[in-house]
């Protein structure tokens, strides 16, 4: 059993937010940084597929709709591979607070929908530690379908599942698609410590439930930026909530 | 056309061309999800060595022959896929990918090319000359620390070829060949990553001893010929054709 970035004594802590698109996980885990940051901690946000190289490879792909299961899984696997080495690692050696807009259980739940072997996907991913937290937000299937459907009605080929052939309805594939990756998180929980915020409630209250957990598990003081440092820099505000791109972009 | 001059032709070119029996093809590991390790008539035939080893000579004079013995061929390499092979190079170039990363960017570039050319062309009935395969991938992270294991898991997707013939020539004559063809050494096939020298040709020099012993070490799981490739061109492509006619006439190993 891999370990956390804790347990391997490191300095610093990985945050994970796992779910399904539209669960509203960006938008708290966004908050999250926020909270964070004006505290002045130091303070690093990741998000899945979005390694600059790699991700002009899997746009391309994804565009001309060229990825298997396999290629799938591997070239999100080199991404993550290429955020984990450069960016991951050397920041929570430097003791920052690391939070992951999806982590490894993206793939596995994914990947194994898609047919690959969980024993293979994880062999993958076994170079990369666990996270020190990881929260799993759970919306009923139908809210979260909701959200997608509803911002966006045009469904992107994977994102959509399109390439498992489940339905030729883009909308009936995302559904019976989706259903099957929460089918995957749900069996995953408890093997890896998910904490499970009920994403139907208002934002406010599931913000207050991670940040209560947060200062519970983990001693915020000691992420402090030094304040000579910390007192050069201006806030970054970005607003993620209302352009966000998709995971599949 | 009479009968018997018909027989004679016919007899003629028979012994020319000989027609592959089918055969089971198994995966490493569980392979491509969807895909059976079916039998079919198709042969993947590996060429493995370091550069200056020969590889493409020998491959080119391999398509040139068995296409005179009436057999399709298709002939794959590494960094050649649609999906990365542009993204890869330029990795490459600026040397900004770590390990894992590069590693796991090959192994794309790899099922890639196996999902879309190798089992394909196969099925198809075509000999698939593969200029290195997933050995050289493993042997160059190996050199660089990274888990066999690992590797074997990744690499479980490959298709176990036909043959692998593996070229070995010393160090010493391919920074020679090297030298012969481009007057400069390859950064990476001189291993300036690892820091075994700042010197390119002492790098070099360890650098291909390093993997000539990794491969050693994958031979006992994999089975490889190895051909010497030290001799005359004319020479070693006599030694693939005879090994090669073997593998044709559908026995196992060469």
């Amino acid at each position: 059993m891999a370990k956390t970035f804790a347990e391997l004594k490191f300095p610093g802590r990985l945050i994970a937010v796992e779910g399904l698109d539209g669960s509203g996980k960006s938008t708290q885990v966004y908050l999250l940084k926020r909270w964070l940051e004006l505290q002045g901690l130091r303070v690093y946000f990741s998000e899945w597929n979005s390694s600059e190289l790699v991700k002009a490879a899997t746009s391309k792909g994804k565009k001309r709709e060229l990825l298997s299961p396999t290629t799938f899984s591997l070239i999100h696997a080199t991404d993550f591979a290429d955020r984990y080495e450069r960016h991951l690692v050397p920041l929570l050696r430097a003791g920052y607070i690391v939070l992951c807009d999806r982590y490894i259980f993206t793939a596995y739940a994914r990947d194994v929908v898609r047919g690959c072997p969980p024993e293979w996907v994880r062999g993958i991913y076994d170079f990369a530690a666990l996270p020190d937290l990881t929260f799993f937000f759970k919306a009923e299937l139908e809210v979260s379908l909701q959200r997608i459907l509803d911002g966006r009605p045009q469904l992107k080929y994977f994102e959509a599942g399109m390439d498992l052939r489940l339905s030729s309805d883009p909308y009936e594939s995302f559904r019976i698609f989706q259903g099957r990756i929460l089918e995957q998180y749900l069996a995953m929980s408890t093997e890896f410590n998910f904490l499970v915020i009920d994403a139907n409630q208002l934002i406010e209250a599931q913000q207050l439930v991670v940040r209560e957990l947060i200062s519970q598990r983990i001693n915020l003081k000691d992420f402090k930026h030094k304040e000579s440092y910390y007192a050069k820099r201006a806030p970054v505000v970005r607003n993620k909530l209302w352009n966000e791109e998709g995971p599949y972009e | 056309m009479e009968r018997g001059r018909a027989l004679r032709i016919k007899r003629q070119v028979e012994d020319r061309i000989v027609v592959p029996r089918p055969s089971h093809h198994r995966f490493y590991g569980h392979g491509i999800p969807g895909v059976d390790g079916e039998k079919v008539a198709g042969k993947l035939i590996v060429v493995e060595g370091a550069d200056g080893s020969g590889r493409s000579t020998q491959i080119a004079r391999l398509v040139e022959w068995l296409e005179g013995n009436g057999h399709a061929t298709v002939q794959v390499g590494l960094k050649r896929s649609t999906l990365v092979s542009e993204e890869l190079e330029q990795a490459k170039q600026g040397n900004i990918l770590s390990r894992t990363t590069l590693s796991l960017f090959y192994a794309t570039d790899f099922a890639d090319q196996l999902e879309n050319i190798i089992l394909p062309a196969l099925k198809a009935g075509f000999i698939v000359l593969a200029d290195r395969y997933i050995y050289t991938l493993m042997a160059r992270d190996m050199v660089r620390g990274m888990d066999e294991a690992w590797l074997k898991n990744v690499y479980g997707i490959a298709l176990e070829p036909d043959a692998v013939f593996y070229l070995t020539v010393s160090p010493e004559e391919l920074v020679q060949r090297n030298f012969a063809k481009n007057a400069t050494l390859d950064y990476w096939e001189s291993g300036m990553d690892l820091g075994f020298s700042r010197d390119m040709f002492d790098s070099f020099l360890q650098y291909q001893r390093a993997i000539g012993k990794v491969f050693q070490r994958l031979q006992a799981s994999y089975g490889f010929t190895i051909i010497d490739g030290n001799g005359s061109v004319d020479d070693v492509s006599a030694e693939f054709k005879k090994r090669i006619a073997v593998v044709l006439a559908g026995r196992q190993h060469a």
